[in-house]
């Protein structure tokens, strides 16, 4: 008996989905960097994050996560020291230093920030799980997230810093925080939002948002009808092919808003834009159900998992995941504002699929290790 | 297994747990509905915008026709202007290679590459129109990657052939770098035939959507200004050709989407001007005015034209207009400095005085009086007429009003001066001939019972009319005028004023209320000349397709169409007919005119014809003022020439607004413009030639002159084409 291992709990669909979502997402990719020479690399390069991630679902689902928990001091140390680091000599790309130069790849220490944030909240709702439920146990679990989430905020990266609120507020919600906190949380989230949106329309400058942060704010509140070839453009561009796609899409290769080089970011952003556009509304409800798959998965995880550490892991990365993917298609779908954050296991990017794989490893380890009756 | 029941999993408190489903599954519910809305409710109007997006339309420019004169030689035609344009997509990838791209290219055309690109010098390179020098090379290219890579922005226009030819041999060390071949117009006989041919423009804004509808491109077609090349745009410009091509977001063409559609080439016209006649008639204008006006030592006159036809077929051999202007500077761009000057000139020369500028005819018009007379029966052929130096005849408004000392003025003839007695008692030929002033008089208003009744204005007009007066023409020219040839009512409206005695008396010499063009001036004659027939005047021989093959073509006057059928209105300009407007000696075109005590009327329903007696009448008296060798008015020029030419001159008396600040319209010494009207061989005429000139004074010593020796030209022109069997030498 090694802690309640057995490869026979280890959640297959899970990893039927994951593969499934990552495989399309690269062959997704070489659709949309068709005919642009200098992508071309990129196509292989996902190929080779994709393999390396299975390779780590196993490696890390063959690892109890209990021994992470237990390492969360130093994990949490390097990570802070690489988001310093990043903030003072990172290569700043779009106006935010989120890149990291390690040999010829360019890391993104952010992405594995937020998995280390997961085990380090899941750490600290296991140690306080006894405590009552009140300003004091919430703060603390804000407390530990903060250190991450300023540092991201300082890059500035709105959008992840968004990611890991929405994660520490989950947690804090499903282990029992009170409902008059969440409501007057929920009275202050509203009120700031709606100032900033309500500054930003009005042109006030605010600090911590860079202009183009607000001036996607505006331009989705307010949206210009005469600014076609303006900040518009890219939303209006996936609209077109979202829409121009219709129930079966154009083929794949044949899309012409993404080889025709319309729809921009198409690799990342606009990838399911692109794969709607070329697969149609199937190739689109296909995306959003294996998203929906895969978060049902975590979350069954996250009810099966032997102790709150484990519940919570999976129910961040679960969070993650779904947040993600709920806002990249958002923006594809222009129900929601222009965001850098790209959908899960589908857009490229390799510090992304890795530390989603990573996380997803977390979820086996947990699944493959709950409590049950098995004789 | 450590774990026992006190450290059972976790559960979660139930609700937490299905409000984070509930919130997941709305969500996805969410996104799920939006993409079903899109993509099978919306499906078809985004689709319809894809296609928007990756469709261009390309227009190919149809090249425009050629325009020749009768014997082929050019006038008109498209010149290849080289341009070094740079297709920022087309560069080399490394920025030094496109440095020294940028250095050696500058070195050669001497354009300045431009320095760094920073936002001012963008922003003040956007201030510069192309081809205008100004921005350096990167920073246009800079401005022209940004709009549309894939198409090229022009760094230098209009470079010479040499630099075009080392540019086209660099294009393997430079690429990006090209020549654009851009047509330009060029008009080799310039301002010789400014008037006749015009210029080109731009689609003025009001006229965008009309033309864009034809299928022309708004700032690269241009239209036709002036002259044929204005009033024959029609055919002249072809139709451009449009292909339907797929483009990506650069604007890279990918495919053809439908099968192109190839652009039309214009039509070329040939002209039927002469263009060694046109050069010697503005030889001809430009030295006599030159010769009076240094005479005279001021700038006496300061407008002229001469108009050359053949009387029995209308085809326009010649016709200059002075002061005329440089089209050839319109020809990239229409330049303002330019433009500003010509459109200040008082002398306007941007008009064509021969159709668009009204003038007193003076003793020209005497023609219409002489073929009214004669036909009427107010004169007859053998007649005598006594022409004292000067009549005096009283004006009146009312056949009522009493004639007394204070309504009654001399009537001078021109040669009172000289002869205060007259011409003494002379015929109806030697009125013409002599252009006696007092027998026209006369004719035209009666005297006491010598003749009684005179023609009178209604009749006048109405033979004014049948030589051509009173209407414009129908030639193909843009801004022709009809001139007035007055009658009671129309004095009535305009001026409040009764018709008098008076005014029928100088409106019978051409003077008064009466205006013409000069190439009315010319029509009537030819009539005369012609025997009764009226030609349409036409400057268009023949026009033809790119193939040379000639096309039938019909020109319509009322709206200047051009089509390849007759329309309503319309007469053939191609292949070339002769077409006859009318002959007054077969079409009744003249009113009649009865009396019913003191009222008299014309008769719209009864119409009649001009005998050919009549006309062959005056003929003979235009004759006799060639030949009659004591007060033949042309008798100096024309009474040794070794053709036949008969002709009538003109002097006539003006008073508008430039005599009238000089203060030259004093009583009985008016500034005169000179006119004459000649043609030749007098049997069977084959040349008329008009010549006026503006203030240019006697018509038989400064107009006179001018149409002898453009008749001498047409005859030694026509030896030369004999000699050399038909085959005219091309041009001047």
């Amino acid at each position: 008996m090694t802690r309640g291992l057995s490869w026979r709990s280890f959640d297959f669909i899970l990893l039927g989905a994951i593969v499934l979502a990552s495989s399309f997402g690269t062959v997704m990719i070489r659709s949309a960097v068709a005919g642009n020479e200098v992508l071309q690399p990129l196509i292989l390069r996902q190929v080779y994050f994709a393999l390396l991630g299975v390779v780590l679902i196993f490696l890390v689902a063959s690892v109890d996560y209990r021994y992470w928990l237990a390492l969360y001091r130093p994990i949490y140390l390097a990570i802070m020291i690489f988001l310093v680091t990043l903030t003072g000599f990172g290569q700043s790309a779009f106006g935010a230093q989120r890149w990291f130069q390690v040999g010829v790849l360019f890391l993104q220490p952010t992405e594995f920030a937020k998995i280390i944030a997961i085990v380090v909240l899941a750490r600290y709702f296991e140690y306080a799980q006894h405590q009552p439920r009140d300003l004091k146990w919430a703060f603390g679990a804000v407390l530990w997230a903060s250190g991450i989430i300023v540092m991201i905020l300082l890059q500035p990266n709105l959008s992840n810093v968004l990611v890991l609120s929405v994660i520490l507020a989950v947690m804090l919600w499903m282990n029992g925080v009170q409902i008059k906190h969440v409501v007057s949380a929920v009275v202050i989230g509203a009120i700031v939002l709606a100032s900033l949106v309500a500054l930003s329309v009005l042109g006030v400058r605010i600090p911590f948002l860079q202009a183009y942060q607000q001036e996607r704010i505006v331009n989705f509140v307010v949206p210009d009808p005469n600014d076609t070839y303006g900040n518009r453009y890219n939303v209006r561009q996936a609209l077109i092919a979202v829409g121009a796609g219709g129930v079966f899409g154009e083929g794949y290769g044949h899309g012409t808003q993404t080889q025709l080089r319309f729809l921009k970011v198409r690799h990342t952003d606009f990838i399911f834009a692109a794969s709607s556009e070329e697969f149609g509304m199937v190739g689109g409800v296909l995306i959003i159900m294996s998203l929906g798959i895969i978060v049902w998965r975590c979350i069954r995880a996250a009810q099966k998992a032997r102790d709150v550490a484990g519940s919570m892991i999976a129910m961040g990365v679960a969070t993650l995941i779904f947040f993600q993917g709920a806002v990249n298609i958002g923006m594809n779908l222009n129900v929601l504002p222009v965001s850098g954050l790209p959908l899960p296991f589908i857009s490229y990017g390799g510090s992304g699929l890795t530390a989603l794989m990573l996380g997803i490893g977390l979820v086996e380890s947990i699944v493959m290790r709950h409590k049950q009756m098995e004789f | 297994m450590s774990s026992g029941p006190a450290s059972r999993p976790v559960r979660f408190e139930a609700w937490r747990l299905s409000a984070i489903y509930l919130i997941v599954f709305l969500a996805l519910s969410g996104l799920l509905l939006r993409l079903v809305n899109l993509q099978v409710l919306q499906s078809s109007a985004w689709a319809a915008q894809a296609v928007d997006n990756f469709t261009n339309q390309v227009s190919v420019p149809a090249p425009r026709g050629i325009i020749y004169d009768r014997n082929g030689y050019i006038l008109a035609r498209n010149l290849a202007s080289y341009n070094i344009v740079i297709t920022p997509a087309a560069l080399p990838a490394d920025d030094s290679d496109i440095q020294r791209v940028y250095r050696e290219l500058s070195e050669l055309i001497d354009v300045s590459v431009g320095g760094p690109v920073t936002d001012e010098s963008l922003e003040a390179a956007k201030l510069f129109a192309a081809c205008v020098p100004g921005p350096g090379i990167a920073q246009m290219v800079a401005l022209q990657d940004t709009l549309a890579p894939f198409s090229s922005v022009k760094v230098k226009c209009n470079v010479s052939e040499e630099i075009a030819r080392i540019v086209e041999e660099k294009s393997v060390d430079w690429p990006g770098v090209e020549v654009e071949v851009e047509p330009i117009r060029d008009y080799p006989t310039g301002s010789l035939t400014a008037h006749l041919i015009g210029f080109l423009g731009p689609i003025p804004a009001l006229f965008e959507d009309e033309y864009r509808a034809k299928g022309f491109i708004p700032n690269r077609d241009k239209i036709g200004y002036a002259g044929v090349e204005d009033s024959l745009q029609d055919i002249l410009a072809g139709r451009n050709g449009l292909r339907v091509v797929q483009v990506d977001v650069a604007g890279q063409e990918i495919r053809n989407l439908e099968p192109p559609i190839p652009a039309v080439p214009g039509h070329n016209v040939y002209l039927t001007i002469d263009t060694r006649l046109q050069a010697a008639a503005e030889a001809t204008l430009l030295e006599e005015i030159r010769f009076w006006n240094t005479y005279f030592n001021t700038v006496r006159i300061s407008s002229g034209v001469i108009i050359a036809m053949n009387p029995k077929t209308g085809e326009i051999l010649a016709m200059t207009s002075y002061p005329s202007y440089e089209n050839n500077r319109f020809t990239r761009i229409i330049p303002s400095y330019y433009y500003e000057q010509l459109s200040q000139d008082p002398r306007k020369p941007l008009l064509n005085n021969a159709i668009s500028a009204e003038y007193p005819p003076g003793s020209v018009f005497k023609l219409s009086t002489a073929t009214g007379a004669i036909n009427e029966g107010v004169v007859g052929l053998d007649d005598i007429v006594q022409a004292p130096g000067q009549l005096l005849l009283c004006e009146r408004f009312n056949p009522n009003d009493v004639c007394a000392d204070s309504n009654t003025r001399p009537f001078v003839d021109h040669i009172f001066e000289k002869r205060p007695e007259g011409f003494g008692a002379i015929n109806f030929l030697q009125c013409i001939a002599f252009s006696s002033n007092v027998c026209f008089y006369k004719l035209g208003g009666g005297y006491e019972d010598e003749i009684n009744p005179g023609l009178g204005i209604e009749r006048l007009r109405q033979y004014a009319r049948a030589l051509g007066y009173d209407e414009t023409t129908g030639i193909q020219l843009k801004g022709e005028q009809d001139g007035l040839i007055p009658d009671p009512q129309w004095k009535r409206i305009n001026t409040g004023e009764n018709w008098s005695t008076g005014d029928t008396y100088i409106a019978s010499v051409g003077q008064g209320y009466v205006l013409t063009t000069p190439l009315q001036v010319l029509m009537s004659g030819s009539v005369i000349a012609n025997s009764g027939k009226m030609m349409q005047p036409t400057l268009v021989r023949e026009v033809t397709d790119g193939d040379r093959n000639v096309v039938p073509m019909w020109f319509n006057p009322t709206d200047f169409t051009v089509t390849e059928f007759e329309t309503e209105g319309s007469y053939q300009i191609s292949p070339f007919v002769p077409n006859t407007r009318w002959d007054i000696t077969v079409d009744p075109l003249i009113q009649s005119f009865s009396c019913d005590d003191v009222y008299c009327s014309l008769d719209a329903e009864n119409l009649k014809i001009v005998q050919p007696e009549s006309i062959q009448a005056v003929r003979a008296g235009t004759r006799l003022a060639v030949t009659a060798s004591l007060f033949g008015t042309l008798n100096d020029l024309f009474g040794d020439f070794p053709i036949a030419v008969a002709g009538k001159t003109g002097t006539a008396e003006y008073c508008d607004d430039v005599a009238r600040a000089a203060e030259r319209c004093n009583f009985g010494a008016w500034p005169t413009h000179s006119w004459t009207l000649a043609y030749a061989p007098y049997d069977d005429p084959e040349i008329i030639v008009l010549a006026f000139a503006y203030n240019g004074g006697e018509g038989a010593s400064v107009a006179g002159p001018m149409v002898e020796r453009v008749i001498r030209a047409y005859f030694e022109i026509k030896a030369i084409d004999i000699a050399t069997q038909g085959e005219p030498p091309p041009g001047p």
